[in-house]
């Protein structure tokens, strides 16, 4: 579905990110996990189209996509969600789920169905200025907002970053009922969240990926995913 | 004192028609679009040419010189203005200004230097309030406040609109959809320089059309935008018609002051946040209050 082969990404002079190589098979969820700065956003922009590797390759259901632009990705079934939270804010939750919808020629009716199928308030929210939601709920509505016109391949930006535990919880549920569904690469601090819903995790140190765990036994280990960051 | 009023309006309205667009486009693109005033030029003196050939039918020519002039904006904004994106806002200013002189001696080349006069298409005045008035004007006023009005249904109805309104803050976020940013911010880049050739148009019986008329407008409206708030478009509405109100009635009592007064309430909104903030600090200061 998705592979990066030795990919060097850089601001102007500064290289950030350095030779990464990664692969993502149908209905994975990929976990990236690693410090602040390590370079998790930069990986995932790069793969979403908004940065262009200064080498390597991207291939992405056997095209080569590198330099392509994000716009151009996102038609082809790749989705990103910003580390952020930002929602079209002047808008309401409707109309953000409308520019998703008329993006790829779904009907808004069925984006907002499955908007409140994923999370039941947001039927009474739907005339309400998104940039009055919490946080949680901005976050929601993004990945509602990604998941229109059925993508193929979700990257989501720290998606708890910020939450209140209960809120977690919610994400948590949500991106549960994604597995096996939808491939998705996941960048995510929360490693209780990761533990529980990975089949895949990377950890990210300055720039590269330090380690991979594929073992359930090893994923489902809190305590030492901690001891690799 | 009502005809001064109506006359404020109808500036208003047209210098709101003009800088409407200058304003979308420092929103969407950050640039200070001096070709804005080219359009504006040219697309009147089209109207001129147009009129007769179409058998002196003002608003036909109107509507044909109109969207005449939208190929060409077109052109302006995919090859020009879209190209200087993030570059800076001073090679923005170069390269409009460069297409505005080109586009003035175009003017001349073609229709000549001397002022070119259009005629009151409906000329008959009417009574407003006791006072006589010209109908023409109150019709130019009619037609701002329903481009206002359109504009605004545009902007929060239609699926185009909340796109760009989207785009404006979250451009990353709109791409991320799928949607190319650019070809909407193309779109009101269109319709912004059609509202300009409209107001110029408008403008041309109240005046008389002359090769740099462009650049006239261009300096009233960056009042305008200023005061209004640049990208902010009932802002723009409201500030066109309030400096209208200015220059007509420092128009009526001191004549050769009536642009200078623009740029004297420019300059004062321009001040404000300084002087406010001045006054804050030395408040501040004698121990009186503490405001930050
Ligand atoms: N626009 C930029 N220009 C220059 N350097 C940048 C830019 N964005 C990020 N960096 C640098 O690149 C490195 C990696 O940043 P990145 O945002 O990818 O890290 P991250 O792993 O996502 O961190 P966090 O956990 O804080 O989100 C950091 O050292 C950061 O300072
Ligand atoms: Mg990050």
């Amino acid at each position: 579905m998705l592979r990066v082969d030795a990919i060097d990404v850089a601001y102007g002079y500064a290289h950030v990110v350095h030779r990464v190589s990664l692969g993502v098979e149908p209905g994975e969820m990929v976990f990236v996990v690693g410090r602040n700065g390590a370079g998790k956003t930069t990986l995932l922009k790069t793969l979403a189209g908004f940065l262009s590797p200064v080498r390597g390759v991207i291939d992405f259901d056997g095209r080569q996509v590198q330099g392509m632009t994000a716009e151009a990705l996102a038609r082809q079934g790749m989705r990103f969600v910003n580390q952020d939270k930002k929602v079209f804010a002047d808008l309401t939750v409707k109309d953000n789920m409308e520019l998703a919808a008329y993006a790829c020629g779904e009907s808004l009716d069925q984006a907002v169905e499955r908007l409140i199928g994923m999370y039941p308030k947001f039927a009474s929210f739907l005339e309400k200025k998104a940039g009055n939601l919490s946080g949680g709920q901005r976050e929601i509505l993004l990945i509602g907002r990604a998941l229109v016109g059925e993508p193929r391949l979700l990257l989501i930006d720290e998606p708890t970053e910020g939450l209140a535990a209960i809120v977690i919880e919610d994400i948590f549920r949500i991106l549960r009922g994604m597995k096996h569904k939808i491939s998705s690469v996941i960048v995510e601090q929360n490693l209780s969240v990761v533990s529980r819903l990975a089949d895949r995790i990377l950890i990210m140190k300055e720039g590269e990926i330090a380690r991979e765990i594929a073992d359930p036994a090893e994923i489902a280990d809190v305590a030492a995913l901690e001891s690799w960051l | 004192m009502f005809d001064t009023i109506l006359y404020g309006l109808t500036i208003g309205a047209i210098l709101y028609l003009f800088s409407t667009g200058l304003s979308i486009t420092f929103g969407t693109m950050h640039i200070i679009n001096f070709a804005h005033g080219m359009i504006y030029a040219i697309g009147v003196y089209l109207f001129i040419s147009l009129l007769p050939l179409l058998w002196g039918s003002f608003p036909l020519s109107l509507a044909v010189a109109v969207a005449a002039m939208l190929p060409l904006a077109y052109l302006v904004e995919r090859f020009v203005i879209r190209r200087l994106y993030g570059d800076g806002i001073d090679y923005a200013i170069i390269a409009t200004y460069a297409i505005l002189l080109i586009g003035t001696d175009l003017i001349k080349l073609v229709w000549g230097s001397g002022p070119k006069p259009v005629s009151d298409p409906i000329g008959i005045p009417i009574q407003i309030l006791g006072t006589t008035v010209q109908t023409y004007r109150v019709v130019v006023f009619i037609c701002a406040v329903a481009v206002f009005v359109a504009l605004r249904m545009f902007f929060s109805r239609h699926v185009i609109g909340k796109i760009v309104v989207a785009a404006l803050k979250d451009r990353d976020g709109v791409r991320s959809l799928g949607l190319d940013v650019n070809k909407y911010f193309s779109i009101v880049f269109v319709i912004g320089s059609g509202l300009a050739v409209m107001g110029g148009v408008l403008y041309a019986p109240i005046t008389v059309a002359e090769p740099y008329m462009g650049f006239h407008v261009l300096l009233l409206a960056f009042a305008v935008v200023i005061v209004g708030g640049m990208g902010n478009l009932t802002g723009t509405f409201f500030s066109a018609l309030g400096l209208g109100q200015v220059i007509a009635l420092t128009g009526r009592f001191y004549p050769a002051g009536a642009d200078t007064m623009v740029f004297v309430v420019m300059t004062l909104v321009l001040l404000k946040e300084p002087i406010v903030d001045l006054l804050r600090r030395l408040v501040g200061k004698h121990g009186i209050g503490n405001f930050s």
